[in-house]
């Protein structure tokens, strides 16, 4: 107790120190899908900047481009052209292994339709990115975020065994468990009611501060986009 | 269901087929494969069966169904329109030559038609049949040989032959010429019909013999079921009868081909050969299951989902089921039809290399229907009973669980232990659990391959020279060439001269076996006549036998075979008691000819003599025959065909011996044949006695460094196809030994290579739809974080497994059961011993392995041709 009351301390300080940094930048980002007669601008010259531990919600309509900047931010995809900046680090000069494993120590994903390894029970997707990473897991911390997600009691169920909600907090708590720099998030309430939206979106919120994340999350929930600190829009691929 | 239905279901079932590509691609190759083995089996089974009658036919010397015979002019064109005959054939029978060279020969100078030559096998191989008109002549190579005439066409040749009584010398032309079959008792010369007729005239042949100027009807029906009804109902048609001229003098003699009656292929088939095709078949079927239904199954798995939806928007279970079944038609419809024309050509092949291992087949390729639609059928029978389950399986996914359904996982199972968290050889561990049917199924496809070729090994390996060699007890045996050929009794005589050329060879030394088969007897008891026969015959067949021997005192006149061995081939023989030296004395003793099998376990009970006993031989200079019922002699030149007859000694010699000895003598030196007793005497008592100097064959032996000149020698002498001589040697026993070796490695390791590539197809497919399976799967690992390295890690890591676990499965499998195929193997070939030998296993290890890594890399790097993004958003 004692200790972890300590490293808050110390986080907090860092946080502090590190506050008004930019920690994710894009610059002319262009993406474009196909050739000829079906070319798609999918991403037409992006530029914005995040802060480290601010909360960003990107709106915009179906097919404006959102899920595109997400999959870019997070170095998923390789752009046609302009680059991404993470914590200083230019992501697309990495290799694609080293992008990866980049990928798996700065960035954690929560995709609208989760996303989970269906042959691994809840633990194990929880612990999956942690591992692959070759890391052994801050058993503290993972129970932290397991308790906060409230999914103490499905530990051992296998995904399909889920309802939506649950599955969507598991995929959170995969997000988090390698305590990454930024999260990124593709409509993660997407596929819930609004009261388990509410308390999905809370959570993230929660512990995104608990544990001093910047998150990025794609919604087409106006209400929702309100809970965040600050609004982007895009459209037609440009920031509007 | 109504039209438009079907036509819904047809669409809906060819859209998901052309969905399926590299499913389809695999599934026709899995089919073919299936096919191929079937193919293989019906072709060398229809060519030995078509091989064993064409053998029966040419020793009938034709393959006509039956035919009329002695027929008047007019009789033949009352019967050959009958509506029943497809085909006929005639042939008027001229004469026959007597004199040299013909006097060991059976020639018959005859007038055939085209369809009746074809039938004889007499069709000249060079020119054409002879011209009516004209003084043309056909004939084989032999008669040509032994008028000693050139076969060229427009040669001339004179015969002398009999015509029904007379004798008449006539002058032809070789108008064409056919080779000489040995297994036929018959040569023929053909002449036309014009010809015949001359001869008849010029010396007024009234056909007294009841042949001679006769016509016969050679007769092909429809099929070969029924020939004689057929016979006798268009005989009926016409108001004759077949049963015999005391029923009237509308007889007509009726034949059938015992080719087609007797002797059939399928009676040859011993019980233990059928169980070998039935358990043949029922492998390939199995081996076809395996890889079929795990491809239809794993299809399955994939599309549930698919299924799920058609459910869900109202298909029913009976036309999904449909949808699958129209699917497995179409892929038979490409696989079956590549499968066959594979299977023929590699059938044919294998025919070639079986049928060069068997006595009494000749080589020929069936074209027959029945193999391709026999293998057709066996292929779709696999096919429909490999999709059964699946298509169940399909027809009873609910909607429901369809939506969550991810390969195996959770449909049953709702959680899994393991607080551990996932390391990459956990997941891959899970992921080979997720379809266990597929997993095992393809193990087990593998695993039969291999045992496959261990099996081909340890039987090829087993096959020991020394056992096989133990028959072969001189280095060398020349004798006349029916010896090799058939056996039998009173064979021809090998000659002295080439004797005493043998043995003037440089290093040879050997001995003469002298026979005697014929007109030899030994009296003995109606006890042992009756144990002796009881083995082969039925009781009252048996009583009837022991009737027609002659009665001697208490004892019977029975048939006996009788060897006259000198020295060297006395030393030969394995003596069971007793001792030889009395025999090579030359005083009245012999030896008593005991059996045994191939593993050289005694036959206690094959002789009834025992040492010390005392044996009356006699030796008949001349028979006479008699009525069994009236006593009444009949004459010499009597015609006995119609009568009761039962023969015995007239003039005759009897004399005792004591058995000194009882002996075996091997298969290599004996009569090659079971007909009676044998005994075994010394030459000079037998020459002395006997009254024959007739030689069975020579038998012997060569100084080491001189047997490759011995061997050339003899390949010069007798080891040509057109000699009248044979022989065989340690090297030709060595050579008969691996070539029948060879032919089981190539069968076994066909076999193995086509259940191989099988069981290499389903690990492929496997693999791949696996993989194809769960692209997004993989594209999610990567996102979080997954590299390609650790992916490629644990892919490989699940192909391993497979491919190590079929290894270990298959050497486990051939340790336990080493000592039952052991105990098999040996009681099916006498010369086999049993090694354990684990090198065909240890060698395919590496190649699996490889495999077992190469194709998930493979497949993956197809895979990974996507970005992770959009295999992400691809739909599930
Ligand atoms: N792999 C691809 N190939 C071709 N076009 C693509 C591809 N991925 C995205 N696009 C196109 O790029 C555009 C942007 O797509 P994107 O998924 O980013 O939209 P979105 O804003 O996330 O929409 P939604 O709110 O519906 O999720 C769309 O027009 C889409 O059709
Ligand atoms: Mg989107």
């Amino acid at each position: 107790m004692c200790k972890t009351a300590f490293m808050m301390q110390i986080i907090l300080f860092i946080r502090k120190k590190e506050e008004n940094m930019t920690i994710l930048s894009t610059q002319d980002l262009k993406k474009v899908y196909g050739s000829g007669e079906s070319e798609v601008h999918a991403l037409d010259g992006v530029n914005f900047q995040v802060e480290k531990g601010e909360f960003v919600a990107v709106v915009g309509t179906s097919g404006s481009g959102k899920s595109t900047l997400l999959h870019m931010l997070g170095g998923l995809d390789r752009p046609t052209s302009g680059g991404v900046t993470v914590d200083g680090k230019e992501i697309f000069t990495l290799k694609d292994e080293e992008l990866t494993i980049f990928r798996r120590r700065k960035i954690g994903f929560v995709f609208q339709n989760y996303n989970l390894v269906p042959v691994l029970n809840v633990y194990e997707n929880i612990l999956l990115p942690v591992q692959l990473d070759g890391g052994s897991p801050d058993q503290n911390y993972i129970k932290d975020i397991i308790d906060t997600l409230g999914l103490s009691s499905k530990l051992n169920n296998l995904p399909n065994n889920l309802s939506g909600g649950q599955q969507q907090r598991v995929a959170i708590a995969r997000a988090l468990a390698s305590k990454p720099a930024i999260i990124l998030a593709d409509e993660p309430t997407g596929n819930l009611d609004s009261k388990t939206s509410q308390d999905v979106l809370s959570l993230l919120k929660v512990t995104g501060q608990k544990f001093s994340q910047t998150i990025v999350m794609i919604t087409h929930n106006e209400a929702i986009a309100q809970m965040a600190d600050r609004v982007i829009r895009i459209e037609d691929g440009r920031i509007a | 269901m109504n039209v438009s239905n079907r036509k819904t279901i047809r669409c809906l079932s060819i859209a998901s087929f052309k969905a399926a590509k590299i499913r389809n691609i695999i599934t026709v190759a899995a089919i073919a494969l299936t096919t191929i083995l079937f193919t293989v089996i019906f072709t060398v089974g229809m060519s030995m069966k078509y091989g064993f009658e064409q053998s029966n036919f040419r020793m009938v010397g034709g393959y006509a169904h039956g035919g009329f015979k002695y027929l008047t002019k007019e009789q033949f064109e009352e019967l050959k329109d009958d509506p029943l005959i497809k085909e006929y054939g005639k042939r008027i029978f001229c004469g026959m030559p007597e004199k040299e060279p013909f006097h060991k020969s059976h020639v018959e100078v005859s007038y055939c038609d085209a369809n009746t030559a074809k039938w004889m096998f007499v069709e000249p191989k060079e020119g054409r049949l002879p011209k009516e008109g004209t003084n043309e002549a056909a004939t084989d190579l032999r008669v040509l040989s032994l008028l000693g005439v050139e076969p060229v066409i427009g040669n001339e040749f004179t015969m002398t032959f009999m015509v029904d009584g007379q004798e008449t010398t006539e002058t032809f032309t070789l108008c064409g010429y056919w080779d000489y079959d040995e297994i036929t008792v018959a040569n023929h010369v053909l002449i036309p019909e014009s010809r015949t007729q001359e001869i008849f005239e010029k010396l007024g042949t009234q056909g007294k013999d009841g042949m001679t100027s006769f016509w016969n009807m050679d007769i092909m029906f429809k099929n070969t079921s029924h020939i004689e009804e057929n016979l006798d109902t268009i005989l009926a048609r016409h108001g004759y009868q077949s049963e015999g001229l005391d029923q009237g003098d509308n007889y007509i003699r009726t034949g059938v081909n015992w080719g087609y009656m007797s002797a059939q292929f399928e009676d040859s088939l011993d019980i233990t050969t059928i169980f070998a095709l039935i358990a043949v078949m029922l492998l390939i079927i199995f081996t076809g299951y395996l890889i079929i239904y795990n491809i239809f199954q794993i299809s399955v798995s994939n599309d549930v989902r698919f299924y799920g939806l058609l459910k869900t928007i109202g298909t029913t279970g009976r036309q999904i089921k449909r949808i699958i079944s129209l699917q497995a038609f179409l892929l038979s419809a490409l696989g079956i039809p590549i499968g066959l024309i594979l299977g023929y050509g590699a059938g044919v092949l294998m025919t070639g290399i079986v049928v060069s291992q068997l006595n009494g087949i000749v080589l020929t390729y069936s074209v027959s229907p029945i193999i391709f639609l026999g293998a057709a059928a066996f292929s779709f029978v696999t096919v429909w009973l490999s999709c059964r389950k699946p298509r169940r399986m399909a027809a009873k996914i609910s909607p429901v669980e369809a939506v969550r359904y991810t390969e195996g996982a959770g449909t049953k199972k709702k959680s899994r232990k393991g607080e551990k968290g996932a390391s990459i050889f956990r997941m891959a561990m899970a992921n080979l659990g997720r379809n266990k049917s597929k997993t095992v199924i393809t193990v087990i496809s593998m695993s039969f391959a291999v045992v496959i070729l261990n099996i081909t090994f340890i039987l090829a390996n087993g096959f020991d020279m020394d056992k096989y060699l133990k028959h072969v007890i001189t280095d060398f045996i020349a004798a006349d060439a029916s010896y090799f050929q058939t056996g039998g009794p009173d064979l021809t005589s090998f000659p002295e001269e080439s004797v005493s050329q043998i043995e003037a060879l440089d290093g040879v030394k050997g001995g003469r076996t002298y026979q005697k088969t014929f007109a030899a007897q030994e009296l003995v008891t109606e006890e042992w006549v009756r144990k002796l026969n009881g083995k082969y015959s039925s009781p009252e067949m048996v009583d009837r036998y022991v009737e027609m021997l002659e009665k001697v005192g208490d004892l019977r006149a029975e048939r006996v075979q009788l060897y006259g061995m000198e020295d060297f081939v006395l030393d030969k023989l394995p003596v069971i008691e007793g001792d030889l030296s009395k025999l090579k004395e030359g005083g009245n003793y012999v030896a008593a000819v005991y059996s045994s099998d191939d593993y050289g376990n005694l036959h206690e009970d094959s002789h009834w003599a025992k040492l010390g006993d005392k044996v009356t031989i006699r030796y008949v200079e001349e028979y006479e025959y008699y009525n069994p019922e009236t006593g009444e002699i009949y004459g010499e030149d009597e015609d006995l065909s119609d009568k009761r007859w039962q023969d015995r000694a007239k003039v005759y010699e009897d004399k005792v011996y004591e058995v000194a000895a009882l002996v075996e003598v091997p298969g290599k030196i004996c009569y090659r044949y079971y007909g009676a007793d044998e005994f075994v005497m010394g030459a000079d008592t037998f020459i002395r006695d006997s009254g024959t100097s007739d030689i069975l064959y020579y038998a012997f032996d060569c100084e080491d460094d001189k047997v490759e000149q011995v061997e050339q020698w003899m390949q010069d002498f007798a080891g040509g196809d057109d000699s009248m001589y044979d022989y065989e040697s340690r090297k030709t026993e060595e050579e008969e030994f691996y070539a029948f070796r060879d032919m089981f490695m190539m069968v076994g390791s066909g076999a193995a290579l086509i259940v191989g590539m099988v069981g290499i197809l389903n690990f492929v497919n496997a693999i791949l739809t696996g993989i194809m399976a769960r692209k997004r799967e993989f594209a999610v690992l990567q996102s979080v974080g997954m590299t390609g390295k650790q992916l490629n890690r644990m892919l490989i890591t699940e192909g391993m497994v497979f491919a190590g676990s079929s290894v270990v499965i298959t050497l486990i499998l051939t340790i336990v059961m080493g000592p039952l195929a052991s105990d098999v193997l040996e009681g099916m070939f006498w010369f086999f011993s049993y090694h354990l030998t684990v090198t065909p296993i240890l060698a395919v290890a590496p190649v699996f392995l490889l495999l077992g890594a190469v194709i998930p890399l493979c497949s993956y790097r197809y895979v990974a041709k996507r970005s992770v993004v959009e295999r992400l958003r691809e739909a599930e």
